[in-house]
Parts: structure tokens; C-alpha cells; sequence
């Protein structure tokens, strides 16, 4: 599959010339500025879930991320630690990933009231994370040898990727469009579009800041243009580099919380 | 009055043109804004309205509460789609019928489309329920939960067409709902953004549906679907059975009169007034409603009555002077009086319907009404006129030419003849059967049932009656009625909540105790309500918690968990007594025996529950404390479609919706569950006070019922008791004036008296025929006793007048009754049972009301001879 990707990619590099930069280098990029600055981080999150009619739920949680590989400047398997805070009955929730790139992400959920920790199980990332507008794939990162990419315009500020699925039948979109900033390589916007050329779910990086010198998105939105719903999601404290054991990670932690790195 | 007769007769082609220079400018005036909207948007377009719903006023509570709970929780209206095979051992659950129901999903969700305003319309598809487009949540391999598309694409085996099956029922959302309760059928719910364009989508569904070929039934049915059908049908309807009861009037008219010429007169007055009717109805912006819609069926019969009334007249004399205008002015002279009282009596029946609280309704009376004043003033005028405008020729042959002569008359006339001396020799044994009658028919009218169903608007054969039959044998019910439950008035003091929420505090970690306490006092000071505590607290602990050591900074994370755990307690529906209580009740509705299926919040937690420990039965329970609920409810939001949840409460958990599905859509088992749910509210106390409200098209259909059949109630109690003060006016006496109401009286009890009897519904049409009887039987009492007291002055007795009175006068009666009795029989063979209903009981009341008048009242005039006519002795010497 990775090398007929590749020739597609080629050809395509021969069709369009004026495009200064490769398909593939320019997916990696920005999959390796959303997902993979520093070794290692954490993020306070606020998540802001309106309805159309203004309702509003909120959901506050702790993001610990840990690469995999401690080379800072790869992008391979990742492990992430989610712990919930707000509101008060989800309190201790956390939610674990060991996201593979060669294989399916191992995914657990630990409810404390219940004192239950559930695997969940492989397939289908595509459901709403915790009834937000975001999918699970879209927190932990869709996995770029998913798709076919093709760079599809250049702007001044922006190059536009078209992204299609290799197994359609595996997503509910037809394809997706992605504008990358050409200096940060931050993927700003990301379109999704039904089968008819419709845009139904829209992604956006409302703010990004420099966090310890890396360009960090500090505020994003999702709309379901269907329903006019959408999620803000905004990230306070972010720090990169924090150095966090492997062993946190594991299903012994679920239980118990490192309270002072969650702090 | 007679001065607008004779001033058409001496001007009848300014008269003529008049009224038709008056007709074609409201034709103009009605139909111009439709036909060219942009140059007339000043005036009102025709529109039409099916909505039941509109039976109610727009601000009318149960509604706006109705609409308002629909987009609290996210409800649409929607169209049923249930799908079949007879041809398969496992119905549709084998792999070439999926792939159908599956194809018909992917169809459906693209029927939309932009309107004239840019907006979508049509099939609302996130939120369409099929085996495609709904989660599956089930234990996956090695102690996981899986969250999966119910069928993510159409399976290749058996097994597979199988597994979704077993999956489904295992689900209580679906069992019954998007599964069968035999596991034979699917079904499909299709939300829509309007009940308008559900006749479009079902059509569109309908055709789809007919291209795949094969052994599967598809049914389209849910009450927005019968409702907006039915609209259609109404216009076909309309357009059909409105002629063709003008024709078969027209028939029986020619019969009596055979004179083509003279007998289009009467046409002419009853196509005008509907013009007139029907024409400001629509200038007046008002909406062409299931109920106006039947305006010129009422109408037209009553606008002949009248022109009858004279032709018959003018029939029995013209030969006998030969000279129009003299017979005119004779009859005219004879008949002006009761034709005037009866016009008002009918209008004044009508009228009393701007009483009831049924918008429809009141713009029904008011223009049959209208239609009935107009019918009068072009009788009056266009038939003499047009009488005096005949050339001499037409009229050569027209009318009877010995009318005493029995050799001639026909056998109606014969028939009429022969029934006066019977009334006069019978009199005591017909006033004993009417004795009779009256009985039975009073045990009747005390079984009658309420009730109406709008699917039941349509014959038996109908699709959509038998669509609705058959989902309703093999699913949980295709109606839907929604309780919503709100807590009531708290009962626990604040002052109980605040020494709670301090003995909390003080039980968590030693370190800071003391200085939780401390602020806990400080800020507690003066303040009168727990929200306010909450908000002050939560500052200060805020502020404390951002300062603290690592040592002392989980006490007071902790501190301020208590906080938001006390907030917890306002959300009522989390609460697990709470749910274990509503799922209680969710058992006795179905033990009540009106509802299928009944869905709510305690339904999504106990299958979660059941889930995350695996599918093990006893764990399909309410787990025990407030954040497990809340743990699991999160867990079920990690779905395809986490926001199925906000139909079942709000996101502040503090308005709950029950789905409660009903296998009927009679109003009168709605109204039993209504009372049955009543019943169990006061009998088990809800661990905390709760509020609970209906809403749905099912319950809203009873309230509308309700409200009118106390209106109909009233309003026809009101004009029976004008008309009997107008009665006692016209004949200036009370005596009179009671008789005359007699045959209306003794119509309409034997009517309901048989409705009961035979087990008729009293519904919509049934209850506004009332006062069409009222209307319409007081009219022929009027003509007899009028005429009755005008020939008895004339003859030296009652023996004789009878005789009188069974000529001409009884033969224009009866005339009439078979003209405008028979001319309603088409509506007969009408698809749509209201019209059937309708023709049915317009051709009984006139047939029992002629009847009634014609044994009845000279039965009693019989009896009470010297009291009635004593005035009459008087005035002769």
C-alpha cells in the first residue's frame, strides 16, 4: 500500500509542477506539528459542547502525552493519558491510548465509580469523544497512511491538501481538505465533505501561540455544519518536555492518579 | 322583505348582472393573489392547511408547550417506513432484503432539498433511525466495549443477517422500534423538518421502494403521513364529490320540475353563494382547512333549499293564472316570511360555532353562515328575476295543471296526500312511537363513545390504514406520545442543605479542615440560598486552591469537588432512586394495556450499564450512586451518535422525556392511559416531587377533542335556545314556538341515538353536524306550521286544513328532503370517511327531520287543536 501511495504521489508531483513542495513531506509535517512537538507534554483542557439552541456542557480534563520514541523529531507510536476533572460525576475518569502506528491504538476507559477499567475495543475511532463534536481520531490524530494525499492548491499563506480515504467504506466522509499554514506547518482548517461535495464537519485552530518555542495551537473548534453544533476546546498550561515516565501509562495508574503531575 | 323580490322582478337584468359582476370580482380577488403573486401581494394567496394541530389556537398552552418540548429535546415528525417479507422464513432478515433496507436508508437520507427561502427541507438525516444509521453497543472479544454501527454495510450471509437481528433486540431502544417483536420486520424512522413535505417524502420513499422488485412490503405510515395525505385527497375530494352532488341535484330537480330552464336557477344561487363564501373566506386570509374545505358541501344543499321551496310553489300554481308575475307575487307573498326565518335560524345554528374554542371551527360557522345569508338574498332575487326574464315559451307546460286532481300527481305526490289523514286519524300511536323512539334513542346517545383517530379518516383498504394496521400487529406501537417530568417544589430547607454541605467539608483531609470550615462560616454569613453558597465558596476555594502547597493542594481540590458534587444534587434525572423509580412506572405503563414500548433515560442506563460488565443480565440495572449514572451515561456518548441522549433529557438533567409508544392512535385510549398515568402518580409518591406533562400529536388530539366536544356541546345548546326565542317571535307564541322545535329535537336525538346504538364514533364531523340538524330540521317545522296557521284561517278546521296542508305545502317538504337528501349520497363512495360521514348523516337528518315534521306536528296539532289555534278563531270573528 505505502510504496502504490507513493507512485501515486510521484505522478502526481510530475503532473503539478508548480508546487515548490512534496505531498509527502508536507503530510508528515503537519502531522508531526499537531501531534508530536517536544518530547513529551501536558495540556489543561477546557471543552465547551454547545447545541445549536446555545445549550452548553462542559468537560475539563488533563492531557499527558508520551512519545514512544524519545527522538523528538520522529513521528511514531505515542501513549496518552486523559483524566477527566469536570464535570463533578466524571471526576477520576480517565481514559488511556496506546496509539500504534503499524498497528490498531489500544484504548481503555477507567470509571470509578463503578471501579471498572473496560478496554475499548479496536475499530471504528470515528465516535464522538465523550459527546463532544470531536471523534476519538481526532484527539489522538488520524493516521496519514489512511488516506491518498494531493496538494491541490497553493495559496499565499496556505497549501491545500485533499485527502481520500483508501477504505471509504471505513469513514463517514468522502474526503477531507486540510489548509496547512506554510511557516508553522499547522493544519488550520480541516474541511469534511460528504459524497454530493458538501461540507458537513468543519475543524479550525481558533488561536495558536508559541509554547517554549513551538507554535501550539491554544484554542480549536469543531462545527457539524449539519446540526450548527460545535465544540471549543482550549488549552491552558501547556507545557512540552516535562519528561513523564513510561510506566504512568499503564492500567495501574488508572486507579491511582499522579495527582502531582495532574496538578 | 318582499321589496328586494319585487325590485328584481322589475329590474331583473340589473340584478342579474349585479350579482354576477359581484361573483367574478371575488373570483378575481381570490384567486389573482395566487395566480400572480408578485403583482398582488397585497391580497392573501390561497393556503391550505391539514394540521390537525391547528385545531387548536397557535398560543394555545398545550401546543406551545408541545412545540416547545420538540426542540428541547430534538423531536421531529416523523414518517414510519416498515418493511416486510412474506416470502422468507426469517422475514426481511436474510441478506438481499438488508441490502434493499439498506439502499432505501442511503436514499432517504438525500431527500432534501433547499426551498424557496434557501433552507433545507425534506428528510432531516443525522437524525434518521435505521439498521444502518443507529449504534450497536455490545461486549466485544476480550473484555471490551465496542460501540459499532448496527450495519455498517449490508451483510453477504445469513449468519450475518441474523447477528443483526439478535443484536437489535437485544437493545430496548430497538426492540419493538427498529426491530420487530416477532423478528420479522424492520423499520425505519424517518424525522422530517416540516409535517408538510411528509407527503412529498413519502412519496419519494413510496417510489423508491417500488423499484426494487421482489417479495418485500414496504409500508409508509405515522401520523404526519396521514394527516398531509389527507390534505391531498381533501382537494380531490373537494373537486369531485362537490360537482357531482350539484349534478344529482340537478337530476332530481329536473325530475320534479322537467323544465331544464327554470330549474338553473337554483344552480345558479347555490354556485354563487359558494363563490361568495368560499371566495371571502380566502380574501380574508383565511387557511382552506379540513374543516372550510367541507364549506360549500354545507352550503350548496341549503342554497337550493330556499329556490325549491319557490319553484315548488310556482310549479303547483303558475297554470292555474298563466300570468308569472301574479303567481310570483303569490308566492312570494306566502313564502317571504318563512323563508326569512328560516335563512336566520340556519345562519343563527352556524353561527353559535363562533362559540366554540376551535379556530376551524368558528371560521367554518361563521362562513356557512355567510354562505347561508348570501343564499337567501340571491334566492329572493335571482330566481324571481330570473323567472321574469324566461320568455313566455319556456314557461308553456311548466307546473301541474290540475293540482287537486289525483289522476295526475305523481307517486310522491299520491304518497304525501295519503299521509295527512293519516296523521290526523293516528295521531295518539305517533306520538307514542316517538315516546318510544325518544327512550331508546336516549339510551343510545348514553353510549355513545368519544373519539376520532386520524389515521381512521381513511377507508379500511386505504395504504395507510392498512400500513397501520399491519406495523401495529408486529411493532410496539407506530404513535407517539411523550411524558415529560420536572421536579416540583424542593422540599429541603437551605438551612438543612448548608449544615449537610459543612458536615461534607469537614470530613475531608485534616490538614486544611479547619481553614475549609473557617471560610465555610465566614462566607455563609448572611446568605439565604444554596446557589448563592455554592458561587461564594467556589471563589474562595478557587483562590485558596491556586495558592496551595503540593501538601495541602488535594484537600482542597477536594473541597472544591464537594462543592460540585452538591450541585450534582440538581440534577434530578441522574439521580439513581429517581431513575429506578420512572423505570417502576415504565413497567405499569405497559401493564396498563395501551402501551407497546415505552423508552426513557433509565432504559440508556441500565443497557450501558449491562454493557460495560459484559451483556450480564442482573447487571441491567440503575447502578447506585449519582456519578455512576453520570460515568455511564458518559460512556454511552462515545457512540456514533452521542446526542441521541438529549431526547431523553435535558443537558442540565432536569426535564425528562418518556417515548411511549401506542398501538392505537384513538383519542379515547390515549384519554384512558392519560387517566391511568394520573392514577399512578397519586397512588406512588416519586422519591422527590416531580412534575409531569404530556405533549406529542397523539395527546394533543385528545385536548383538541376535548375542547370540542364541550364546545359543540355548548354551542349547540346556545343556538337551540336563540332559535326557540326567534321561534317564539316569528309565531308570537310560546305554544308555537315550542313546536317548532320539536322535529329538530326528535331528529337529532334519534340520530345520536343510533350513532350509539350501532357504535359510531362521535367525532369531528359527527359533532358539527348538530348543528347543521338544527339548522336545517327547524327549516321544514317553519314552512309547515307557517303555512299550516296561514291555511287554517281558511278552512273551518284541522280536518280540513290537513288536507290542505298535505298538498302543495307537504309535497314541497318533501321535495325537498329528496332533493337535498339523495344530492349528498355521493359523498358515499368519497375514499375519506369524514366526507363519508358527513353525506351519511346530512341525508338522515333531512330524511328524519321531513319526516318528523310532516308525522309529528300535525300528530300534535291533532291533539292540541283548541290551545293552538285559539288565536287564530279570534282573529276570524
Amino acid at each position: 500500500m505505502y510504496w502504490r501511495s507513493l507512485f501515486v504521489l510521484i505522478i502526481l508531483g510530475l503532473a503539478t509542477p508548480g508546487f515548490a513542495i512534496d505531498v509527502h513531506e508536507l503530510v508528515e509535517k503537519a502531522n508531526f506539528t499537531s501531534y508530536y512537538q517536544g518530547n513529551g507534554g501536558k495540556a489543561k483542557v477546557s471543552m465547551v459542547i454547545s447545541d445549536k439552541g446555545g445549550a452548553t456542557r462542559n468537560r475539563d480534563f488533563v492531557i499527558l502525552r508520551r512519545d514512544d520514541d524519545q527522538d523528538s523529531a520522529k513521528t511514531g507510536d505515542q501513549k496518552f493519558f486523559v483524566y477527566f476533572t469536570r464535570p463533578a460525576d466524571v471526576n477520576k475518569t480517565v481514559f488511556l491510548v496506546h496509539k500504534k502506528v503499524e498497528a490498531d491504538d489500544d484504548r481503555w476507559l477507567y470509571l470509578p465509580a463503578l471501579d471498572l477499567v473496560r478496554r475499548i475495543a479496536a475499530g471504528d475511532k470515528r465516535t464522538s469523544f465523550v459527546g463532544s463534536h470531536f471523534f476519538y481520531e481526532d484527539v489522538s490524530g488520524r493516521n496519514p497512511r489512511e488516506d491518498e494525499h494531493e496538494l491541490v492548491e497553493e495559496t499565499s499563506n496556505y497549501y491545500v491538501l485533499k485527502s481520500t480515504p483508501k477504505n471509504p467504506k471505513s469513514v463517514e466522509f468522502a474526503y477531507y481538505k486540510n489548509w496547512i499554514h506554510k511557516k508553522t506547518f499547522i493544519p488550520v482548517k480541516t474541511e469534511f465533505y460528504e459524497a454530493n461535495g458538501e461540507p458537513y464537519r468543519l475543524y479550525e485552530a481558533v488561536k495558536v501561540e508559541s509554547v517554549q518555542g513551538f507554535p501550539t495551537v491554544t484554542q480549536s473548534r469543531m462545527s457539524d455544519l449539519k446540526t450548527g453544533g460545535k465544540t471549543e476546546m482550549s488549552y491552558g498550561e501547556v507545557q512540552y518536555d516535562i519528561g513523564i515516565p513510561d510506566d504512568i501509562f499503564t492500567e495501574r495508574y488508572l486507579r491511582n492518579p499522579p495527582r502531582k503531575l495532574l496538578r | 322583505m318582499q321589496f328586494l323580490s319585487e325590485t328584481s322582478v322589475r329590474h331583473p337584468k340589473v340584478t342579474v348582472s349585479l350579482i354576477g359582476v359581484m361573483a367574478i370580482v371575488t373570483i378575481l380577488l381570490a384567486a389573482l393573489p395566487s395566480v400572480m403573486p408578485e403583482v398582488f401581494s397585497f391580497l392573501h394567496p390561497v393556503s391550505v392547511d391539514t394540521d390537525p394541530e391547528n385545531m387548536l389556537a397557535k398560543d394555545e398552552p398545550v401546543r406551545v408547550f408541545h412545540n416547545e418540548m420538540k426542540s428541547t429535546f430534538r423531536l421531529y415528525d416523523m414518517i414510519v417506513v416498515g418493511v416486510t417479507n412474506p416470502g422468507n422464513d426469517n422475514g426481511v432478515f436474510n441478506p438481499e432484503s438488508l441490502k434493499k433496507v439498506f439502499e432505501l436508508a442511503e436514499a432517504v437520507k438525500e431527500m432534501r432539498w433547499k426551498n424557496a427561502d434557501g433552507e433545507m427541507e425534506g428528510v432531516v438525516d443525522v437524525e434518521l433511525m435505521a439498521p444502518s444509521t443507529v449504534d450497536n453497543i455490545q461486549p466485544g472479544s476480550l473484555g471490551t466495549v465496542q460501540f459499532e454501527w448496527l450495519m455498517p454495510e449490508p451483510p453477504t450471509t445469513q449468519e450475518e443477517a441474523l447477528s443483526i437481528r439478535d443484536k437489535a433486540k437485544r437493545l430496548p431502544m430497538f426492540d419493538g422500534t427498529i426491530v420487530s417483536d416477532s423478528g420479522d420486520a424492520l423499520a425505519l424512522y424517518v424525522p422530517l423538518t416540516s409535517k408538510d413535505v411528509s407527503y412529498q417524502v413519502a412519496t419519494k420513499i413510496e417510489k423508491k421502494a417500488s423499484e426494487f422488485g421482489g417479495t418485500e412490503e414496504f409500508y409508509v405510515t405515522g401520523l404526519p403521513v396521514a394527516q398531509d395525505t389527507f390534505g391531498v385527497e381533501m382537494f380531490v375530494q373537494m373537486a369531485v364529490s362537490a360537482p357531482l352532488a350539484m349534478l344529482l341535484i340537478f337530476i332530481l330537480m329536473w325530475i320534479f320540475f322537467r323544465q331544464i330552464t327554470i330549474i338553473i336557477s337554483p344552480l345558479i344561487v347555490a354556485m354563487v353563494s359558494v363563490i361568495m363564501s368560499m371566495g371571502l373566506l380566502v380574501i380574508n386570509g383565511n387557511t382552506i382547512h379540513i374543516m372550510s374545505s367541507m364549506i360549500p358541501i354545507f352550503v350548496m344543499p341549503i342554497a337550493v333549499l330556499d329556490s325549491v321551496h319557490i319553484l315548488s310553489e310556482f310549479f303547483d300554481r303558475y297554470q292555474k293564472s298563466k300570468d308569472r308575475y301574479k303567481t310570483l307575487s303569490l308566492v312570494m307573498d306566502e313564502l317571504s316570511a318563512p323563508m326569512f326565518y328560516t335563512s336566520l335560524t340556519t345562519c343563527a345554528g352556524f353561527a353559535s360555532l363562533a362559540l366554540t374554542p376551535i379556530p376551524p371551527v368558528q371560521v367554518f360557522g361563521i362562513y356557512v353562515s355567510l354562505g347561508v345569508f348570501f343564499a337567501w338574498i340571491f334566492t329572493v332575487t335571482i330566481v324571481p328575476a330570473y323567472i321574469a326574464l324566461l320568455p313566455e315559451s319556456s314557461l308553456q307546460g311548466f307546473g301541474l295543471t290540475h293540482s287537486e286532481d289525483e289522476e295526475h300527481l305523481s307517486w310522491m305526490g299520491r304518497a304525501v296526500k295519503a299521509l295527512g289523514p293519516f296523521t290526523y286519524n293516528y295521531a295518539k300511536p305517533i306520538l307514542l312511537l316517538v315516546v318510544i323512539l325518544g327512550v331508546i334513542s336516549a339510551y343510545g346517545i348514553s353510549q355513545i363513545t368519544i373519539n376520532d383517530n386520524p389515521v381512521k379518516w381513511f377507508t379500511k383498504t386505504h395504504k395507510i390504514r392498512v400500513a397501520d394496521r399491519v406495523l401495529n400487529e408486529k411493532f410496539a406501537g407506530t404513535y407517539m406520545a411523550y411524558l415529560t417530568l420536572s421536579p416540583g417544589e424542593a422540599t429541603t430547607s437551605f438551612e438543612v442543605q448548608k449544615n449537610h454541605l459543612r458536615e461534607k467539608l469537614s470530613a475531608l483531609g485534616e490538614n486544611v479542615v479547619p481553614q475549609i470550615l473557617a471560610e465555610f462560616d465566614k462566607q455563609a454569613e448572611g446568605v439565604s440560598n444554596r446557589e448563592e453558597l455554592l458561587a461564594k465558596l467556589k471563589e474562595q476555594f478557587s483562590e485558596q486552591l491556586d495558592a496551595a502547597s503540593d501538601e495541602t493542594f488535594e484537600a482542597w481540590e477536594d473541597a472544591m469537588l464537594a462543592l460540585e458534587t452538591e450541585k450534582l444534587d440538581l440534577e434530578v434525572f441522574k439521580q439513581p432512586e429517581v431513575l429506578r423509580y420512572i423505570a417502576d412506572f415504565q413497567k405499569y405503563l405497559l401493564e396498563t394495556g395501551y402501551v407497546g414500548k415505552s423508552n426513557s433515560l433509565a432504559d440508556v442506563v441500565k443497557t450501558v450499564h449491562r454493557e460495560l460488565y459484559l451483556g450480564e443480565q442482573e447487571k441491567f440495572s440503575i447502578p447506585d450512586s449519582v456519578q455512576a449514572v453520570g460515568q455511564t451515561l458518559v460512556t454511552f456518548q462515545n457512540s456514533h451518535r452521542p446526542n441521541d441522549l438529549w431526547h431523553f433529557v435535558t443537558s442540565d438533567y432536569r426535564t425528562t422525556n418518556l417515548w411511549i409508544q401506542l398501538k392505537s392512535g384513538d383519542n379515547k385510549d390515549m384519554s384512558a392511559l392519560v387517566s391511568a398515568v394520573e392514577k399512578y402518580f397519586a397512588e406512588h409518591a416519586p422519591p422527590q416531587p416531580l412534575n409531569h406533562n404530556w405533549f406529542g400529536l397523539t395527546y394533543i388530539n385528545v385536548v383538541w377533542q376535548q375542547k370540542m366536544v364541550s364546545g359543540m356541546l355548548e354551542a349547540f345548546l346556545g343556538s337551540f335556545i336563540i332559535v326557540l326565542i326567534m321561534m317564539v317571535f316569528l309565531f308570537r307564541s310560546l305554544v308555537w314556538g315550542v313546536l317548532s322545535m320539536i322535529p329538530l329535537t326528535v331528529t337529532i336525538a334519534i340520530m345520536y341515538g343510533i350513532l350509539g346504538l350501532i357504535g359510531k364514533d362521535y367525532d369531528m364531523p359527527v359533532a358539527v353536524l348538530s348543528s347543521l340538524s338544527l339548522g336545517l330540521a327547524v327549516d321544514y317545522a317553519i314552512h309547515f306550521l307557517a303555512r299550516s296557521r296561514h291555511l287554517r284561517a281558511q278552512y273551518s278546521s284541522w280536518k280540513e286544513t290537513v288536507e290542505a296542508m298535505f298538498g302543495e305545502p307537504g309535497r314541497a317538504i318533501a321535495r325537498n328532503v329528496i332533493v337535498i337528501g339523495v344530492g349528498f349520497m355521493p359523498l358515499l363512495a368519497a375514499p375519506l370517511v369524514p366526507y363519508q360521514t358527513v353525506g351519511a348523516l346530512i341525508s338522515a337528518i333531512l330524511l328524519l327531520a321531513g319526516i318528523a315534521t310532516l308525522l309529528i306536528l300535525p300528530a300534535i296539532l291533532r291533539l292540541i287543536e283548541p290551545i293552538a289555534f285559539s288565536n287564530i278563531r279570534k282573529e276570524e270573528r
